[in-house]
């Protein structure tokens, strides 16, 4: 029978930083945006870098992976094509060409060209902005009345963002450090105690 | 020629195989879509990295391949279950839809369903005869009542004992417990409203599986709460997990797959189904299968199609049609009158472990411990739980580090009641045939016309009001609340196209869900129910199924039929 040590929080996610290929829970160069890729991706490379750029600052690698660790530019560029629908596919696009004008007209660097902490500073202001609630113009019925998202003023940012998150904590790298995951819980127990280590869990949710 | 042909390989067509096959007849089962293998044609083991377009459905797909079905439950990792409705058209007037959600392969929506198994009660069996809508049942709770017990021992039916005359107690399993937000809105709600209660749902996953499951390969629920996938522990019930392989065990079932029903074969000289026309799916070539009995389970809409597909010069309207009944009265739950609040009492140092494929249950109240300004009633599904990461993430604004730290952290309790009311049988609520129109295999399209009347409209009011009442007096405020039922259709609980009754001027089936015009014609899904409760419907087609083959085999055997 073989014992294993136990494993602190901390050191598993060394571990899976490692399993990854993270050398250090640092911010992400664009070199490494491009990198990010794998196969060749649908989006010209400077769209493709600008959208890694802005994955990267919605979710950074901190003490866990990012979502350049979880592959998610390469995953969104492949939903471009393999779910979008045309109109999605434009305002998805439109929205990433709009915050890299807004980093242009501030300052005359592309955000991808931009030190995090700028890229950071610049689309905090965006996304309150863009996330806004607007009166919706048709009402929902049926199951959407309920599960319906607010209407928001920049619905291209909003679903840029939701396809980010996403697809990050549906990745292996956020399932198995960011979230707890287990596809077979093996039962249900009502009720346990929250603890300072208990964490929401990822995958399936309705909410 | 088959002893018996059973039309339909869903939920209540599976049990008719499996009592009609353990009875030592020949059973042939049609159905209409493709084979699907228990486990091997599932999604369940998918990890969430791994779902294609991240459990998304292209939204090409959506527009062209599922106008309909979009409206309802599909997802990613379930679309192979559900039709195409461009490739099975439909139609319903301008301005009064209707959604017909279905799914066309071996196990029908059993595959789908939302689990939730309830008896009717003694008082929807008198529904009927004591307010004038409908026909009057023929059976009453007493007659129906062992064959619940029957099928809830078979298929497993987790579930707590209230001793409830609205909601009868069954043969249960026990049941998934109630967390502890739960049990305090439970005890708020029946300490503010005397008379209703809050009750784990009835839900027909095995929390424990017995050895008479285990027999069948099935085994308990692992509580992944990925039901809609297809189970490969066969921890919920399905055709294909349970009453399927049950009926293969006896020697007696013979299956056809992709094989579209056309009609009935009606011989005027003895008054009987001697066959039944089918279509292949694939090569449209016709085929007749002959038996002594038909049994007819293709769904609520399905079956009235059939029927009136299989007029004759001796049946003009249709089969089994000499009251003009087939088609008519179809009804479904009121649905998606659902109101969420949060629950800041509710108590932080608790959460669960798990996903429990379950909820809370209220039953019906009104017009039962408290009075409605409408007819019938209505119960509520729902549930409380901790709001989670995609809230978490994307309900406000936020990035990066910030974003990820709120994320990981449990989020509020979350309330939600949703109620499913009773709508009334209205005969002008039906479906018919087109006169113009067929599908790609030459069958006339369903037109259906069917809306919610005043006494339905009113009654969602109050759901709606009592709904919010509920979560207010457990502490919470309500975030969300649905303004008006959904369309028609989506509470996925057709019923009533040929209904049960005492005469035959005014019904389709007998006691025995037997034709009144065609002694060895039986239909036992939805179509036969003269009215729908509140309470999902599926667990009484599966009684109502078992409860006619035994007698369908004792006629057989008698000669009679």
């Amino acid at each position: 029978m073989t014992d294993f040590m136990p494993l602190d929080r901390r050191s598993m996610l060394e571990r899976a930083l490692l399993l990854v290929g993270a050398s250090a829970a640092a911010s992400v160069s664009p070199a490494a945006f491009a990198k990010a890729a794998g196969s060749k991706p649908t989006l010209a490379p400077a769209a493709f870098t600008l959208l890694s750029a802005v994955a990267d600052t919605i979710v950074p690698r901190t003490h866990t992976p990012g979502a350049i660790d979880a592959r998610v530019p390469a995953k969104l560029d492949a939903l471009l094509v393999t779910w979008a629908s045309p109109e999605h596919r434009v305002s998805i696009t439109g929205a990433l060409t709009a915050i890299d004008e807004m980093a242009r007209s501030n300052g005359g660097k592309g955000f991808a060209a931009l030190t995090p902490e700028q890229r950071k500073e610049l689309l905090v202001a965006h996304d309150i902005a863009a996330l806004k609630a607007v009166p919706r113009k048709e009402a929902l019925t049926g199951i959407e009345a309920l599960m319906g998202k607010a209407a928001v003023a920049d619905p291209g940012y909003a679903k840029l963002k939701e396809l980010i998150v996403i697809l990050y904590y549906y990745s292996q790298e956020a399932l198995t450090t960011e979230l707890n995951y287990e596809h077979s819980p093996g039962g249900w127990t009502p009720s346990i105690k929250v603890t300072p280590e208990t964490r929401a869990d990822g995958g399936l949710s309705a909410f | 020629m088959f002893d018996a042909i059973v039309v339909g390989s869903g939920m209540s067509g599976g049990i008719s195989a499996k009592e009609l096959c353990e009875r030592g007849l020949k059973v042939l089962v049609i159905e209409r879509g493709r084979k699907l293998v228990h486990g091997e044609s599932y999604t369940d083991m998918v990890q969430p990295w791994d779902e294609p377009n991240a459990g998304m459905v292209p939204e090409e797909d959506l527009a062209r391949h599922y106008m309909i079905q979009k409206n309802s439950f599909i997802s990613g990792t379930t679309k192979q279950y559900w039709v195409k409705d461009d490739e099975n058209p439909y139609s319903y007037p301008e301005g009064k839809p209707f959604y017909w959600i279905r799914g066309y392969h071996l196990g029908g929506r059993s595959i789908m369903w939302g689990r939730q198994s309830y008896r009717l009660s003694p008082q929807d069996f008198e529904a009927n005869a004591k307010d004038g809508h409908g026909s009057d049942w023929p059976i009453r709770y007493d007659d129906l009542a062992p064959w619940y017990s029957h099928v809830e021992k078979f298929i497993g039916v987790s579930g707590s004992q209230e001793g409830l005359p609205q909601l009868p107690d069954g043969e249960f399993l026990p049941p998934f417990g109630l967390n502890d937000a739960e049990l305090q809105f439970k005890a708020a709600v029946e300490k503010a409203f005397p008379g209703r209660k809050v009750i784990p749902g009835r839900t027909a996953n095995l929390s424990k599986a017995q050895p008479h499951h285990e027999e069948l390969g099935r085994s308990s629920c692992q509580a992944r709460s990925f039901c809609d996938r297809g189970c490969t522990y066969g921890a919920y019930h399905s055709s294909l997990s349970s009453s399927l392989p049950a009926a293969d065990r006896t020697g007696n079932l013979t299956i056809v797959t992709d094989a579209i029903v056309h009609s009935l074969v009606h011989d005027p000289k003895s008054g009987r189904v001697t066959g039944v026309r089918v279509i292949d799916a694939n090569t449209k070539a016709g085929k007749t299968y002959e038996a002594k009995v038909v049994f007819l389970n293709a769904s609520t809409i399905g079956t009235a199609q059939i029927l009136l597909n299989s007029k004759s010069d001796a049946m003009p309207r249709g089969l089994a049609n000499s009251s003009d009944m087939v088609g008519r009265n179809l009804m479904d739950h009121l649905f998606a009158l659902s109101v969420a609040g949060f629950m800041p009492n509710a108590p932080k140092d608790s959460y669960y472990h798990g996903r429990r494929p379950n909820g809370i249950y209220i039953p019906r109240f009104r017009n039962v411990t408290e009075p409605g300004d409408f007819l019938r009633g209505y119960g509520y599904q729902g549930g409380l739980t901790r709001l989670g990461w995609r809230t978490a993430a994307l309900t406000s604004p936020g990035i990066g580090a910030e974003l990820k730290e709120r994320t990981h952290k449990l989020g509020p309790w979350l309330s939600f009641v949703s109620g499913f009311g009773e709508m009334l049988p209205n005969p002008e609520n039906r479906v018919t045939l087109s006169k113009t129109k067929v599908d790609k295999w030459g069958i006339p399209l369903v037109e259906v016309n069917c809306s919610h009347g005043p006494n339905e409209l009113k009654m969602a009011k109050q759901i709606i009001e009592d709904g919010k009442a509920m979560i207010q007096a457990a502490g919470g405020f309500v975030v969300n609340a649905a303004t008006e039922p959904g369309v028609p259709g989506l509470g996925i609980h057709e019923m009533g196209t040929a209904c049960m009754g005492k005469d035959p001027k005014n019904s389709v089936l007998n006691k025995y869900n037997k034709a009144h015009d065609v002694p060895n014609l039986f239909i036992t899904d939805g179509a036969a129910m003269a009215s729908s409760g509140c309470q999902n419907p599926s667990l009484t087609y599966m009684a109502l199924s078992a409860r006619a083959a035994h007698h369908a085999t004792e006629f057989l055997k008698a000669g009679v039929i």
